[in-house]
């Protein structure tokens, strides 16, 4: 084994770094390939040690007493966890590696590399002369790797564009499938028949089996089709149409696969078989869809209540739509549609009732499983490649993929002049062209054909080498040509611009439009029964579903707050909070987004007759009672609390509030030249000491408000207005009597002796980034009632 | 009601109305039934009333403005031409009539002229600008009344300064076309 390593690793000195992390991928292969059949071999040896010991030590247990074993080797123990955990660190290494190479990812997808890796490691494992641990078990495949795919893929469906061109999907979906599943397998059993003279084994071929395996072959797999249309950045309707016509298919296979499978032992199917088979299909798709939705409104109205406990609110996201899909399965209903209808259905509520921190976290985790599941799917196809009994048979393999490719073009094509008289925007021949090329198959065909009994199908090894067969040939072939393609025929890429609030009122705008004229003409179509969808949600099932104010927002100002959301965040990354103070007050103000703009008039008007020298003694008052509280406060740790999300906190109302203090504090710092005492530069913590010292008014007691005691320092000094805070008027003031005409709320706490003006630079820092992550101490924030000026 | 139909609408106007809005016959006949049943006065021609007793235009936040797009300027009433001449914004285009109207103004239902009907939807004292009082008017009917203005104004400002390239603080309408560039309406293809 070591040897190899050496055939691989380039010699020579000067290593670039492409290089080394080829080296490391080799050696990591290498390393999976010996301990799994390592592990495979020890661990009998273990156990048979341990049996062994066991009875020497009763043997001689009134005689000798055993060594203790201060290290001792027990792989039997931990070996499954152990090998779950090594494939998975490999896919994930793959998948790192993949990056390093230096044009390898421009040319071939990573779907097709990683096929590769797992030919190479099954080869080892082969060479090794240890069995290949059956990876690609149905039962693994659907049960563990397929859900955190399709869920990720139903949860972030475009659900507009899906239902715009939910006609045209379905009838791909069905018609297309259908018309494959029945032309291959005809064919098949057609090319199979012919070859009187001599005898052949595929004349043994049933037509039930053959049409068994069309339908098995005919499905255009989602997790193929993600993987490939993922780097060619196509279109957003060409995506969708592929797209959701791999993931409606599921309930054609389904059906197609139990009726033929259930039927290929009587070797007949009458009318009345194929009549049930109709009315099955409907059950299995419908079923699957309201099993789905009805696990969605659940995830939907728990959600609703979990504002206390935000940390597992991810939890019921996943759980819930895992138990939609093993529900479906349970019935043999379609479970991938569950799962899609779950998450498309329970997404608008459950982003309205979360956290951002819980939305970020699912989004993440349903990104990390789902490329970690079709990382190791594509590998364990190569695996299970070698290993699998292949049995090769030239007609039968040929022709199986000269009729895929002809039936699927066939059938696209035709679809298309049907489908293209009920579109609008019509289908040009180059997006046939796209779709009849974008149909891959992929590791749902080959666990289907895997899932198929010996006894009823001889042919069982010779389905699985077309499959196979089939599969290679569209994710490499097609797979690594349909980038140069899409470039050849200049297709229509992705726009990548993100969707703006025009965008957004423009549609609102145009679908009330639509509406109002198709009412006119009294037509009820699209639009109408949309906007009636849309009233009766408004109306009743977001009251249900959604928690507290939220439930009335509307769509465009949810819209807008995510926006400044993440426009803000944005802000604070690219650290632009670092100059927050008097500086720049417009660079500070996430609201402020014309900075052309001079901040609301009215405002200013009133603030600025009204600064006399008395007034601005009660500034300064006020900012000194404000600065008081320290910032950071040692919270005793528990690792069951969140911090409070600002959003739930009335964050938005702080945006708004905040553009109307960056506007009070830009006036505030003109002010500075009424006031006769410059600014001062920021002072040294020594200096600020003694500034304390002279200022009887600094250890003024503050109430318990249930914190432990924190250092508190009077930053306030005469020259410099730019001390306030601003941002925390939202926090009530604990001096009531000092408030005049001027309110603000004391921040709720703040660090150590700092200089003053980075304190407040440090301080509006660490608010707006503790905002935005990290809010801090949340336990008094209250909703801000009184006007910042009278 | 179908005698009554054919009686009142001739063979010539049908066709005229085909030419000048391109809509098919039966397409013609269908609307020209609609038109009849909303015209309870029965004098052949649509008032504002007429048309606010359809219920759902009622609730349709944009209502009064689609409804006084029907209307001329000036006028109270809409006869079965008007109405099929606005209409005829909404038909689809299709690809034969690209190429036979290239040389003819352009059609009622061009991508332009779709646009501008939207865009004088917006634009109501007709200056050929969206100006932010307008757009502010837009949003507050199309959002309700929980929100507040300082939000509204917020969004409103936004927007002006996502779309507004002249720095005119209003929107024209070549701004409008390029900021409604990526939006597929079913209709407004």
């Amino acid at each position: 084994m070591p040897s190899r390593t050496g055939s691989h690793s380039p010699t020579g000195i000067g290593k670039s770094l492409p290089e080394r992390g080829l080296l490391l991928l080799m050696v990591l292969v290498l390393l999976e390939g010996s301990v799994i059949p390592l592990g495979a071999a020890s661990s009998p040896d273990t156990s048979h040690q341990k049996n062994v010991d066991s009875h020497k030590a009763e043997g001689e247990k009134n005689h000798t007493k055993k060594a203790f074993p201060v290290l001792d080797l027990d792989y039997h123990h931990i070996q499954t966890p152990f090998e779950i955990s090594l494939w998975v660190l490999l896919a994930s290494v793959m998948k790192l590696g993949f990056h390093m190479i230096p044009r390898l990812p421009g040319i071939v997808p990573e779907s097709c590399l990683l096929i590769t890796v797992g030919l190479l490691v099954g080869g080892l494992i082969k060479l090794a002369g240890e069995k290949v641990p059956p990876v690609l078990d149905s039962q693994l495949f659907f049960l563990c790797l397929l859900p955190p795919i399709i869920l990720d893929a139903g949860y972030f469906l475009p659900i507009r564009p899906f239902m715009e061109n939910l006609g045209t999907i379905l009838m791909f979906a069905v018609v297309g499938t259908l018309w494959n599943a029945f032309f291959i397998g005809g064919l098949l059993y057609a090319v199979c028949q012919i070859q009187p003279a001599n005898p052949n084994e595929l004349h043994q071929l049933e037509i039930l089996p053959c049409l068994l395996f069309g339908s098995i072959i005919s499905a255009v797999d989602p997790v193929a089709v993600l993987a490939v249309f993922e780097e060619i950045h196509i279109n957003e309707l060409l995506h969708i149409l592929v797209f959701g016509e791999s993931l409606l298919n599921d309930a054609v296979t389904v059906v197609l696969y139990h009726l033929f499978e259930e039927y290929s032992a009587a070797g007949t199917v009458t009318v009345l078989d194929g009549f049930l088979g109709i009315i099955s299909f409907l059950v299995v798709s419908l079923g699957g869809i309201l099993v789905g939705a009805i696990y969605g409104i659940l995830a939907a109205f728990t959600s609703r209540f979990t504002s206390h406990t935000r940390v597992i609110e991810p939890l019921f996201v996943f759980v819930y739509s895992y138990m939609a899909y093993l529900s479906a399965e349970m019935f043999h209903l379609s479970g991938i549609m569950a799962l899609i209808a779950c998450g498309a259905v329970m997404r608008p509520y459950v982003e309205a009732n979360i956290s951002h921190k819980s939305h970020t976290t699912i989004k993440y985790f349903l990104k990390m499983w789902s490329s970690v599941s079709e990382t190791l799917i594509f590998i364990f196809l190569g695996v299970a490649t070698v290993d699998g009994p292949h049995h090769w048979n030239w007609t039968f393999v040929t022709v199986t993929v000269i009729l895929c490719l002809v039936s699927r073009v066939i059938g696209v094509v035709g679809l298309t002049c049907v489908i293209n008289k009920f579109r609008i925007v019509k289908l040009t021949t180059k997006d046939q062209f796209i779709v009849a090329y974008g149909g891959m198959r992929g590791a749902i065909a080959f666990s289907l054909g895997f899932l198929l009994k010996k006894e009823e199908f001889p042919m069982r090894e010779m389905f699985l080498t077309a499959i196979i067969t089939v599969i290679f040939f569209t994710v490499f072939v097609q797979g690594m040509t349909i980038k140069p393609l899409v470039e050849l025929l200049a297709v229509k890429k992705k726009q990548e611009a993100k969707r703006s609030i025009n965008e957004e009122i423009h549609t609102q705008f145009l679908d009330h439009l639509l509406t109002g004229i198709e009412d006119i003409c009294g037509h009820y179509g699209h639009h109408h029964w949309k906007d009636k969808l849309n009233r009766f949600n408004k109306k009743y099932v977001k009251k249900c579903l959604i928690a507290g104010e939220r439930s009335k927002e509307p769509q465009l100002i949810a819209f807008y707050h995510k926006m400044e959301m993440k426009q803000a965040i944005d802000l604070v990354e690219s650290g632009g909070g670092v100059n927050l103070p008097s500086a720049v007050p417009s660079t500070v103000s996430m609201q402020n987004i014309q900075p052309k703009k001079p901040p609301p008039a009215k405002l200013v008007e009133k603030a600025l007759p009204k600064m006399t020298k008395g007034r601005e003694e009660e500034i300064r008052q006020i900012l000194r009672s404000n600065l008081q509280k320290t910032r950071q406060r040692l919270r005793s740790y528990n690792r069951h609390t969140l911090v409070a999300d600002p959003y739930e906190d009335g964050f938005s109302e702080l945006l708004i509030k905040k553009q109307k203090m960056i506007a009070l504090e830009k006036k505030i710092k003109d002010m500075n030249y009424y006031l006769t005492v410059p600014a001062a530069p920021p002072d040294s913590p020594t200096m600020c000491r003694a500034r304390l010292a002279s200022d009887p008014q600094s250890y003024s007691s503050k109430p318990a408000m249930d914190r432990v005691p924190t250092i508190q320092v009077d930053l306030a000094s005469p020259q410099s207005p730019d001390s306030v805070n601003l941002m925390d008027e939202f926090r009530r003031v604990d001096q009531q009597e000092e408030d005049q005409g001027l309110t603000m709320k004391a921040p709720s706490g703040q660090s150590g002796p700092n200089r003053p003006g980075e304190a407040d630079r440090g301080r509006e820092q660490q608010k707006l980034t503790r905002c935005l992550s990290d809010p801090g101490p949340s336990a008094d924030e209250e909703e801000e009632e009184e006007p910042f000026l009278p | 009601m179908g005698s009554r139909a054919s009686t009142l609408l001739r063979e010539e106007e049908i066709e005229e109305i085909k030419k000048e809005t391109g809509f098919s016959h039966s397409q013609i006949t269908r609307l020209y039934s609609r038109f009849t049943s909303l015209d309870k006065g029965e004098n052949g021609t649509l008032s504002r009333e007429d048309f606010q007793r359809i219920p759902e235009l009622a609730i349709n936040p944009l209502g009064d403005r689609i409804i006084n797009a029907f209307f001329p300027e000036g006028e109270d009433q809409v006869n079965f031409r008007g109405f099929m001449r606005t209409l005829a914004h909404f038909r689809p285009i299709e690809d034969n009539e690209k190429s036979k109207n290239a040389a003819v103004s352009e059609p009622l239902n061009s991508r332009t002229n779709k646009l501008l009907f939207a865009f004088r939807l917006y634009d109501l004292d007709r200056d050929d600008k969206i100006s932010r009082d307008e757009l502010l008017q837009v949003l507050r009917m199309m959002v309700g009344v929980n929100i507040s203005d300082e939000q509204l104004g917020s969004i409103a400002d936004r927007t002006i300064q996502e779309a507004d390239t002249n720095g005119d603080n209003s929107i024209s309408f070549n701004e409008f076309i390029k900021a409604s560039f990526v939006v597929r309406g079913n209709c407004m293809t």
